[in-house]
């Protein structure tokens, strides 16, 4: 395995509960780049800032024989470094106030995202 | 064969010494090297791994950071050291079927041999013996952790 320490993935997920299959392996992917000792970034927007929504990302479950949900999925992705950001503008889509979200994410505006794709190495677009 | 004791159906052998919060261990081989992998509770939370792949042969590693990466059809993580030195073996066989550490996680699953650098002040942090079957009995009862299946067969 060659050596990415400290590189800058930004990843943006656009999709939301109402698409359960396109929402696991953006957090995925962003979990293996955290494993290879990325530095890490979720960037939730459109509707992928719903499942942001205390109670929402419970109810997503790919495969119902796991115990594994979205929720999961969310924290297992902060448990290993990854940083769950959420466009300030499109939590006014879903009636989301900073109190509706789950524990950890944080709120910035449409200049930071800008900045932050300009500082990382790679984006990836979901 | 070297003695083991189970809990919850995970199984711990004695003669290995044991970072009970990373779920790796690590043996202490004759010529220096320390050979390390992950515990029989580490591969049954993961579940069949599909891949893994280790740091190349040369890198150098300080304790806690990952020496190679395994992911099943539900986890990704790292596998950490709890020893710092250089990569100086890495275990083929992972790379190729990484179910093996499923099945053999203390023996044909290791990850990887490294030279320490630091051994006998980073051996104090670790566990053997009755020692880490208490702290791992400790861990896995008050994280509730699951009862180990071994569903592709196993080797102690």
């Amino acid at each position: 395995m060659e050596d990415y320490e400290g590189k800058k993935i930004l990843v943006i997920q656009t999709h939301g509960v109402e698409t359960p299959t396109r929402t696991y392996s953006p957090l995925f992917y962003a979990m293996a780049a955290a494993a290879m000792e990325m530095d890490v970034m979720v960037w939730f927007t459109m509707n992928g800032t719903n499942q942001l929504k205390k109670g929402e990302a419970e109810k997503v479950q790919l495969d119902p024989t796991s115990d594994v949900t979205l929720k999961t999925m969310l924290e297992q992705a902060m448990e290993s470094g990854v940083k769950l950001r959420v466009c300030q503008q499109s939590m006014a889509l879903w009636d989301m106030k900073e109190e509706d979200l789950i524990e950890g994410v944080e709120i910035l505006g449409a200049t930071s995202i800008i900045n932050l794709a300009l500082e990382a190495d790679h984006v990836m677009y979901f | 064969m070297a003695e083991t004791q189970e809990i919850r159906g995970c199984v711990i052998r004695l003669d290995l010494y044991y970072d009970v919060d990373d779920h790796t261990w690590v043996r202490l081989n004759d010529d220096g090297t320390v050979t390390m992998g992950m515990t029989d509770v580490a591969q049954n939370m993961a579940g069949p791994l599909l891949h893994a792949k280790t740091k190349a042969v040369g890198s150098t590693r300080k304790k806690g950071k990952p020496v190679a990466t395994v992911e099943s059809a539900k986890w990704v993580g790292p596998v950490k050291t709890p020893i710092s030195g250089e990569i100086v073996e890495v275990n083929q066989m992972i790379e190729q079927d990484a179910k093996v550490i499923n099945r053999s996680p203390y023996k044909e699953g290791w990850i990887v041999k490294m030279k320490p650098t630091n051994l006998d002040e980073e051996l104090k942090d670790l566990k053997t013996g009755e020692e880490a079957v208490k702290a791992y009995k400790e861990k896995i009862e008050a994280e509730d952790i699951k009862a180990c299946e071994h569903v592709e067969g196993f080797e102690a």
